[in-house]
């Protein structure tokens, strides 16, 4: 074995340009694998949009192959369709608000209601589930066909259906397949299901083992109303990868039940938190009316009419109690709506998608962080929630609760209790400034290079 | 002469039930009586009444010659008497024996010695008359909540007549001083019996402690420790939970066993015998008066009263309770005062301890609820609920009182209009 393992990663999105977690949850676990277990990473996104900064690895794009180590390059925005993506929405992403606020069938991690019929139309998802099939059952001498494939031959017969998240992963996979098909690495570590066939395809091509990470799952997302085509290519990814690695032991317990995957496969490394030295310290304010914080976006998964419902009962016992809800997402205008038919429109505040430095003084200024959400892989903003002294209610169904032992939690569907927890938070002092404190002591157990060095533990046990 | 005092406490709080916010408006009940009754019956099962039965055998097996205390909280008499009258039967049987004391505390086995003057002494006056009834004898030596104690609380038991009162014996109070001998509460005749921590922990937590240099522990080591201090020392404390047999302790242990056997080891050495604390106190001398500058108790390796008092919670909800005793006197209703000193019970305090959760350890302590957090908005909950019940009766009051005032001479105008 080398001294310094080489790992080819797989992933979708990086920091500054996110969506959620998964961007976050790749810087740090790259940099403590790097810094602190010495693995040697390169690793490949879609493309870069620019503001990147990777010093501990190799990140490139694998539209134009650009390295970067601190890529303050501005991206070349193509043409619509080059990408698979339109003008707008790269230039959305560009501006940090990524896949808030994109047409669903843009996302990689858009929610979908039950009942609701795919998007697209059946014959739609019937195309695009055998078309991703084909990476993760050809043999290899086909992957090689199938990734000299030119980008638009292969799907623009079926150009009618138009730009999707699907063909974006599509196009991802023959570029890596091509790029890399020669690659040098001892593992190749795929992080979600947009990475999967490009990572199960190039384990088969070349013969390397594939570590798949799962920061989230087709089953949070949609709860009931599954995406067939996302829950196959989870399965087919969990099924043919060498190991698994799961952000909880309730997302490697739904890997199980949900998925059928043998337990013996999966492990788990929670993800961390750094604290960052660039910290900016908000004086939380001594406010005559308190505040409670939902941020997220507003979909299915995140539990957000739970909120809404939760708040009016809070209301009715605490009147001066504002409701912030930062985030887009497709509930957004039913959620809206349920504030008003609940008569709490004034206490509830849509703040829309919060980026950067705005999220820290959110996170600084509210009383509470509240995150009900029905399936939650992990949810790294409880940990920064903490970070900015404030205490977190979350439900049961959340990875995060793993490790954070001092927080309140409630089971999603418990609205009542749910109030319960807040209007308690929101009463007593000596509640939140015990949890805070006995939270902060608790953060700097929970750290990145505890997950790297999970993850090390299962490269070390392929190579 | 040497001594061997034992005494065991028993107690057993009233749980509270799932309580929310909610629920104070609507719900005037705050325990959990199924939940109490399982518990009672169950802890009964495993180890109040094998444990008696032993006991009982060993006394009438020594003939006189081996005697042991009992300070059993009100509330668990209580729930002795609801839930397994077996139980309480069973300590009767024991005391008629004439080799078993019982002592004095309070009747809620709560913290009103730090909290409240007023209130310690009614719930000790109420804990004397409940011993009177069951048990027919009047206790004479003190033991406070957790062992709780500094010389303030010393002199004030010493003011109620108590010979003798019972306390930790801290390492940091003694200084070179050895726990094995009688001492005095600062300017008073009242006698101070220390615990001997090492030797009584030796049973209550290492007996069963596979990474302990002395395990397995059987009697007859554990007298040769005893014996070896011969010379050194007239009583050996041994103060533990009664329920360190066959509940923290599992029957798999050998814990009963090792007690059965005890007594013959201990009084096969001439010069050793069991005394109650009362006999303690009669029999050997006061050596000296030990000043208890600082808030102790029997908890954990701090020995203080951080496990109760130790975060802002705790304190909060502490002074909360305590702070409503005038209006619940106030109030006559009984129902309401006894549910409020319920509520006093120690162990709802205990439960919002943080600082065990420090080391990460949050399971090491015993607690119905999955965090402090929880235990605490569930006391809330229920003390709002009770104040919620108080003030409505206390506006209820305030009416009758409002219209006995007008209602007589009204009546009377009206009856003499009519004649």
């Amino acid at each position: 074995m080398r001294e310094r393992p080489k790992i080819l990663m797989l992933g979708w999105e990086y920091p500054p340009n996110i969506s959620g977690g998964l961007a976050v949850a790749c810087e740090g676990l790259t940099k403590a694998l790097s810094e602190s277990t010495g693995a040697d990473i390169h690793f490949v996104l879609p493309r870069l949009l620019g503001g990147e900064s990777a010093p501990h690895m190799r990140l490139s794009d694998s539209f134009s192959n650009t390295v970067t180590y601190t890529s303050t390059n501005q991206p070349e925005i193509s043409h619509t369709g080059v990408h698979g993506l339109s003008h707008q929405t790269a230039t959305a992403a560009l501006a940090g608000e990524a896949s808030h606020g994109e047409q669903p069938s843009l996302s990689a991690y858009a929610g979908y209601a039950p009942g609701e019929s795919p998007i697209g139309g059946q014959e739609v998802h019937n195309y695009w589930l055998s078309h991703m099939e084909l990476y993760f059952n050809a043999k290899s001498e086909e992957l090689v066909e199938l990734s000299a494939d030119d980008d638009r031959t292969s799907i623009s017969k079926k150009a009618h259906y138009g730009a999707n998240v699907f063909e974006e992963v599509s196009r991802f996979t023959r570029r890596v397949l091509k790029r890399y098909a020669d690659t040098d690495c001892d593992i190749i570590h795929a992080h979600d299901w947009m990475t999967y066939a490009a990572g199960v395809a190039l384990s088969r091509l070349t013969g390397k083992p594939l570590v798949i990470h799962v920061h989230s799952l087709d089953y949070d997302r949609s709860g009931s109303g599954r995406n067939e085509v996302i829950y196959n290519i989870e399965k087919m990814g969990l099924e043919q990868a060498t190991a698994v690695i799961a952000v909880s032991h309730y997302t490697k317990s739904i890997i199980e039940k949900v998925y059928g995957i043998d337990s013996s496969r999966i492990s788990v490394a929670h993800n961390g938190i750094y604290s960052k030295s660039a910290v900016r310290f908000y004086r939380k304010k001594k406010k005559a009316e308190k505040s409670v914080l939902f941020l997220g976006r507003v979909t299915l998964q995140k539990g957000p009419d739970y909120f809404i419902r939760a708040a009016a009962l809070v209301l009715s016992q605490i009147p001066d109690v504002n409701f912030i809800m930062a985030g887009t997402g497709d509930m957004l205008p039913s959620v809206v709506e349920l504030a008003h038919e609940l008569g709490i429109g004034e206490k509830v505040h849509f703040a829309g998608f919060l980026s950067g430095k705005e999220i820290e003084e959110a996170f600084s200024q509210a009383d509470l962080y509240v995150m009900p959400s029905v399936s939650e892989p992990f949810g790294i903003s409880a940990l920064e929630a903490i970070h900015f002294d404030t205490p977190v209610i979350m439900s049961k169904q959340s990875g995060a609760g793993e490790v954070v032992q001092h927080s309140l939690k409630f089971d999603f569907w418990d609205v009542e209790r749910f109030a319960d927890l807040m209007i308690n938070g929101l009463l007593h002092e000596e509640l939140r400034e015990d949890m805070v404190a006995m939270a902060k002591k608790e953060l700097q157990k929970i750290r990145w290079e505890a997950a790297a060095e999970r993850t090390m533990e299962v490269y070390q046990q392929l190579l | 002469m040497s001594s061997v005092c034992f005494y065991f406490q028993v107690h057993q709080p009233y749980r509270l039930r799932p309580y929310s916010y909610f629920d104070a408006a609507r719900v005037d009940e705050y325990f959990d009586a199924d939940k109490n009754g399982a518990i009672a019956r169950k802890v009964a099962e495993k180890c109040y009444l094998p444990t008696n039965k032993l006991m009982l055998e060993l006394i009438e097996k020594h003939q006189g010659a081996f005697k042991i205390s009992y300070s059993i909280s009100g509330v668990a008499i209580e729930q002795f008497a609801e839930y397994c009258p077996d139980v309480l039967e069973s300590f009767q049987e024991l005391v008629r024996t004439g080799c078993v004391e019982i002592l004095a505390e309070t009747y809620h086995h709560s913290l009103a010695s730090v909290m409240d003057e007023e209130e310690f002494h009614s719930q000790i006056e109420l804990h004397a008359d409940l011993v009177r009834d069951v048990f027919d004898v009047t206790p004479s030596v003190f033991r406070n909540t957790e062992l709780v104690y500094n010389d303030r609380i010393g002199q004030f038991i010493s003011q109620l007549g108590y010979k003798g009162i019972i306390a930790e014996g801290c390492d940091d109070i003694l200084d070179w001083r050895s726990p094995n001998f009688v001492y005095r509460v600062p300017e008073t005749s009242t006698a101070l019996l220390l615990k001997n921590y090492r030797l009584s922990d030796d049973i209550a937590f290492r007996f069963s402690d596979k990474g302990w240099e002395s395990f397995p522990l059987n009697a007859d080591t554990y007298a040769s420790w005893l014996h070896s201090i011969s010379g050194n020392g007239e009583t050996v404390n041994l103060f533990m939970d009664y329920e360190t047999f066959g509940e923290h302790q599992w029957e798999s242990t050998g814990i009963f066993n090792f007690m059965r056997y005890l007594p013959e080891k201990v009084l096969q050495h001439g010069d050793w015998d069991f005394k109650t604390p009362s006999e303690v106190i009669d029999s050997y001398p006061m050596r000296e008066e030990i000043h208890f500058h600082r808030l102790t108790s029997w908890a954990d390796v701090d020995r203080d009263l951080t496990a109760w008092r130790g975060n802002r919670m705790q304190e909060a909800s502490l002074s909360q309770a305590f702070l409503l005793r005038d209006r619940v006197i106030e109030s006559g209703d009984e129902k309401l005062i006894e549910d409020w000193r319920k509520l006093l019970t120690s162990d709802h305090f205990y439960y919002m301890c943080t600082k065990w959760a420090a080391d990460g350890d949050v399971h090491a302590y015993f607690s119905p609820y999955e965090s402090p957090y929880e235990a605490f908005i569930n006391y809330s909950n229920c003390l709002r609920g009770f104040i919620s019940r108080l003030e409505k009766l206390e506006k209820m009051k305030s009416t009758i009182s409002a219209i006995g005032d007008v209602l007589p001479v009204e009546l009377l105008r009206e009856h003499s209009q009519s004649v």
